[in-house]
């Protein structure tokens, strides 16, 4: 049965549709709002679950100076760019992307205007305290203060409505197909803005690019982030962009859930200690970087690992250095005792550390530092490049690592109005997306923490502005 | 070893081993740590205790701004419930430290009535007795007529006795089992500051002066005001029995005091300021929501503020009504109440204060310490 309500929603011609419910649709939504439009929001989760991934994140990266009350320094756009060209490949559209790092100044400004609050840096994040802003609460608290700015600004929001398909018209979107409570109904608007995440909670989909290791991911959002709306928009013939294998991934614990498991779950050991495959050995260099530069290229490792399993091991000397994880940790008198705990042959886990252990420098403890990088080197196979202490000192501690994967860069290709752009010809009329569905535009390979906010609060305000303004009489 | 599993279900019999499972969630998150000291200190603690739970839990002021923001709300699987938690160790917490171990009663509102009817009783036979029968004719507005001064000071004085003791003895157990050295409880300055954070009701702003998320999902200062009125009401009205010792012992004055007397004035203030207060958070009460309490803190909570209304509302009474004939029986009234909140003060919310003071300047001592990773 129809309730009243949707009948209403139907018949009415809507400014602006935004689908998603996270970060960049809220953001669109109250922009689009900003300029006067008439703006409905559909959220495919219900009120406890809305958000997407935004529910998960706590900080936004943007460019700010020495006066920002929430940061410790001063980060300059020359600095940010900087960082993001020196992650995985760089950037995929230098322009785009230019365009996030500058417009990427004006953002938290926005935020508090429209209800976000900010918190100092949290701790065990205190490296991120000068290039990050903390939400006060993280997401989910922003998104709620989002939501409430919202209804104050008079947006409608539903909730639990999941679009199946779109209408077009040659390059003009007519009709927006949903199903909701129920049953179907058929909305339309003068301009749609999508902001529905990527599809990084849709296994086949991934498995396409990444073969059955994709069965053993596990997804740190929620399974609505199953890339339907991506789906429905690249066979209306949006052109994609991005990698198809491109996404951010961290390592989390092998022991947590499937999906959903967002910030708790992950592992920050790993800079620590060593990190095995399931044959004992070590595969990659643990001291490279402190996470969370660089704490996206264990996702990866681990994925390109034999059965996407790997192990982190630790020592008494290290402990206690980083967040305790939240399953607890295996530990014991020897290396192999924690390796036969973790299933890992405990022989070969003992002679691969022994073996790491002898090529450790003999002052290695006297040079240690944690907070920052020490040079402390062990010139092992892999070698690893900081804070290579020996690994000696019982009792052991260790955990089972897994791909953790955060949300996929494919998506679509937009231009600098955040226009979507269609595989032959011009772009739409009035399609525009926002946040991770085009994330591929500016990430191709690796991540910066705190940026797919960045790009979803950038590119929300573009696309809800020039959504409520394109064509407008 | 394995530390312990992760499960959806609650812990049943076991609280702390449910209440540690879902702190290890918070520890291994921290999103929180800008609302109020529970997170922070949470963060100094990597490998809880029992004794550790009690701390936060009476550290926690209840304001829901967690649960909110917390993406692991039931119904995730995680199920982590820091409110509803905390609300329950808190529980447990008066139940061991407060001698003799007596649960906060679900629903003592009968008993209540009954104890109050009886000591009114009690107390009008007594009048009577001492006074051979003239105790309730009169009406010259003093107390001292209706009951004995010495009567009084014995039947008012017992119980309060009582229930300090029983609370002094309480906060050394407490401190005891979330601390350790009873020579920690004496640092002056600490205690100023613990005491100024408490009386402010710092802890309840919600981390950016907004307030708390309760008794809905928008961030108001209704619950910290209203709560001043209480707290500030009851200060009052302490102050107001002070000052009335204090013009019969050392000034020679005997009640009644006039209009515009210290006891008069701070007592009117105080009481009135704490029927507000009450009704305030009474009202808020029953629009928050109850999954995130527990059954017996809701009823403790609703049956305090109730006791709490009548206890003003019969002083308030006894003062407007001194010079006519009803004054004995309403201070008989009154009387009764009083003499029924002392005796069984310590087995209500009212000693929520004691261990929260308790845990915001155990706080203070760690904050103020130079911090050591755990």
């Amino acid at each position: 049965m129809t309730s009243p309500g949707w009948s209403q929603v139907a018949s009415r011609l809507w400014d602006v549709i935004v689908i998603g419910g996270g970060n960049a649709a809220l953001v669109s939504a109250l922009s689009a709002r900003d300029e006067g439009a008439e703006v409905l929001l559909i959220e495919r989760s219900d009120v406890i679950f809305r958000g997407g991934n935004s529910r998960h994140t706590r900080n936004i990266r943007c460019v700010h100076g020495d006066d920002s009350e929430w940061n410790t320094g001063a980060y300059t756009g020359e600095e940010l760019w900087k960082d993001l060209c020196g992650i995985g490949t760089g950037p995929s559209n230098e322009a785009l992307a230019r365009l996030t790092v500058e417009a990427s100044q004006s953002a938290p400004e926005w935020m508090y205007a429209h209800g976000g609050r900010f918190q100092p840096p949290l701790a065990g994040t205190l490296h991120l305290g000068r290039t990050n802003t903390f939400f006060l609460g993280g997401g989910k608290a922003l998104i709620n203060s989002y939501y409430r700015s919202a209804e104050a600004a008079g947006i409608h929001v539903r909730y639990e409505t999941k679009v199946t398909g779109f209408e077009f018209d040659q390059n003009r979107c007519t009709g927006l197909l949903v199903e909701a409570e129920g049953g179907a109904h058929r909305l339309q608007a003068k301009n749609i803005v999508v902001a529905a995440g990527g599809f990084e909670a849709n296994i086949e989909w991934l498995r396409r690019y990444w073969g059955d290791a994709a069965l053993n991911y596990h997804i740190r959002g929620p399974r609505t982030n199953d890339g339907s709306v991506l789906a429905n928009l690249l066979e209306a013939g949006a052109h994609s962009a991005g990698e198809e294998r491109g996404f951010h991934s961290v390592a989390v614990d092998a022991r947590s859930p499937k999906y959903d498991g967002g910030i708790a779950t992950r592992v920050d050991s790993i800079p620590m200690g060593l990190v095995l495959n399931k044959n004992a050995e070590r595969f990659y260099d643990e001291g490279e970087d402190i996470w969370p530069k660089r704490y996206a290229i264990w996702g990866k490792n681990i994925a390109l690992q034999p059965d996407q399993i790997a192990y982190a091991i630790w020592d008494s000397q290290v402990q206690g250095m980083f967040l305790p994880p939240m399953y607890g940790t295996f530990s014991g008198p020897s290396v192999a005792d924690v390796a036969g705990q973790l299933g890992i042959d405990p022989d070969q886990a003992a002679t691969t550390v022994a073996e790491f252990n002898r090529h450790t420098a003999p002052d290695a403890r006297a040079r240690f530092d944690p907070s920052g990088y020490d040079g402390v080197s062990a010139a092992s196979q892999p070698p690893k490049s900081n804070w290579a202490l020996p690994v000696d000192t019982a009792p052991f501690y260790g955990i089972p690592l897994r791909p953790g994967i955060t949300f996929t860069y494919m998506g679509v290709q937009v231009d600098s109005q955040a226009r979507v752009q269609r595989v032959d010809g011009p772009a739409f009329d009035n399609v525009f997306a926002a946040g991770e569905i085009m994330s591929g535009n500016i990430l191709s390979t690796g991540y910066l923490a705190g940026f797919g906010m960045a790009i979803g609060t950038v590119w929300g305000r573009i696309a809800g502005k020039e959504a409520a303004l394109n064509d407008r009489t | 070893m394995i530390a312990h599993s992760v499960t959806t279900k609650r812990g049943g019999q076991d609280g702390f081993r449910d209440a540690k499972r879902q702190l290890d969630i918070c520890n291994s998150c921290r999103y929180c740590a800008g609302y109020c000291p529970v997170w922070p200190a949470l963060e100094r603690r990597t490998d809880l205790t029992p004794g550790d739970v009690t701390h936060l839990a009476n550290l926690c002021h209840d304001c829901r701004d967690c649960y909110l923001a917390c993406m692991y709300t039931p119904p995730h699987e995680f199920g982590v419930n820091p409110p509803q938690t905390f609300a329950e160790e808190r529980t447990a917490t008066y139940h061991r430290f407060i001698w003799p171990a007596a649960r906060i009663r679900q629903s003592a509102v009968l008993a209540t009535v009954i104890a109050v009817v009886a000591m009114a009783v009690i107390l009008v036979g007594l009048a009577l007795l001492v006074t051979r029968g003239n105790a309730l004719g009169t009406s010259d507005g003093s107390p001292y007529s209706v009951i004995q001064h010495g009567l009084l000071i014995v039947l008012v004085g017992a119980p309060a006795v009582y229930a300090v003791v029983v609370i002094l003895a309480a906060i050394l157990r407490y401190w005891r089992f979330t601390s350790g050295s009873v020579r920690e409880l004496f640092h002056g300055q600490a205690w100023m500051s613990a005491i100024g954070q408490a009386v402010t009701l710092k802890h309840q702003s919600g981390g950016a002066e907004q307030g708390c998320t309760y008794p809905d999902d928008r961030p108001r200062q209704q619950r910290r005001v209203f709560h001043e009125f209480v707290m500030l009401g009851f200060l009052l009205t302490f102050f107001s029995t002070a000052s009335a010792a204090f013009s019969q012992y050392v000034m020679s004055a005997l009640p009644p005091y006039p209009v515009v007397s210290v006891p008069v004035i701070t007592g009117t203030i105080g009481g009135i300021g704490q029927v507000v207060g009450c009704a305030g958070l009474l009202l808020l009460k029953r629009r928050s929501e109850r999954g995130q309490t527990t059954p017996v803190m809701w009823r403790a909570d609703f049956s305090f503020l109730w006791a709490l209304v009548v206890l003003n509302l019969t002083g308030l009474l006894v003062l407007f009504v001194r010079d006519t004939p009803v004054f004995p029986w309403l201070l008989i009234v009154h009387l009764a109440c009083v003499i029924v909140t002392f005796s069984v003060a310590p087995y209500t919310k009212f000693v929520h204060f004691v261990f929260r003071v308790l845990a915001i300047y155990q706080n203070v001592l760690e904050t103020r310490a130079p911090v050591s990773p755990a």
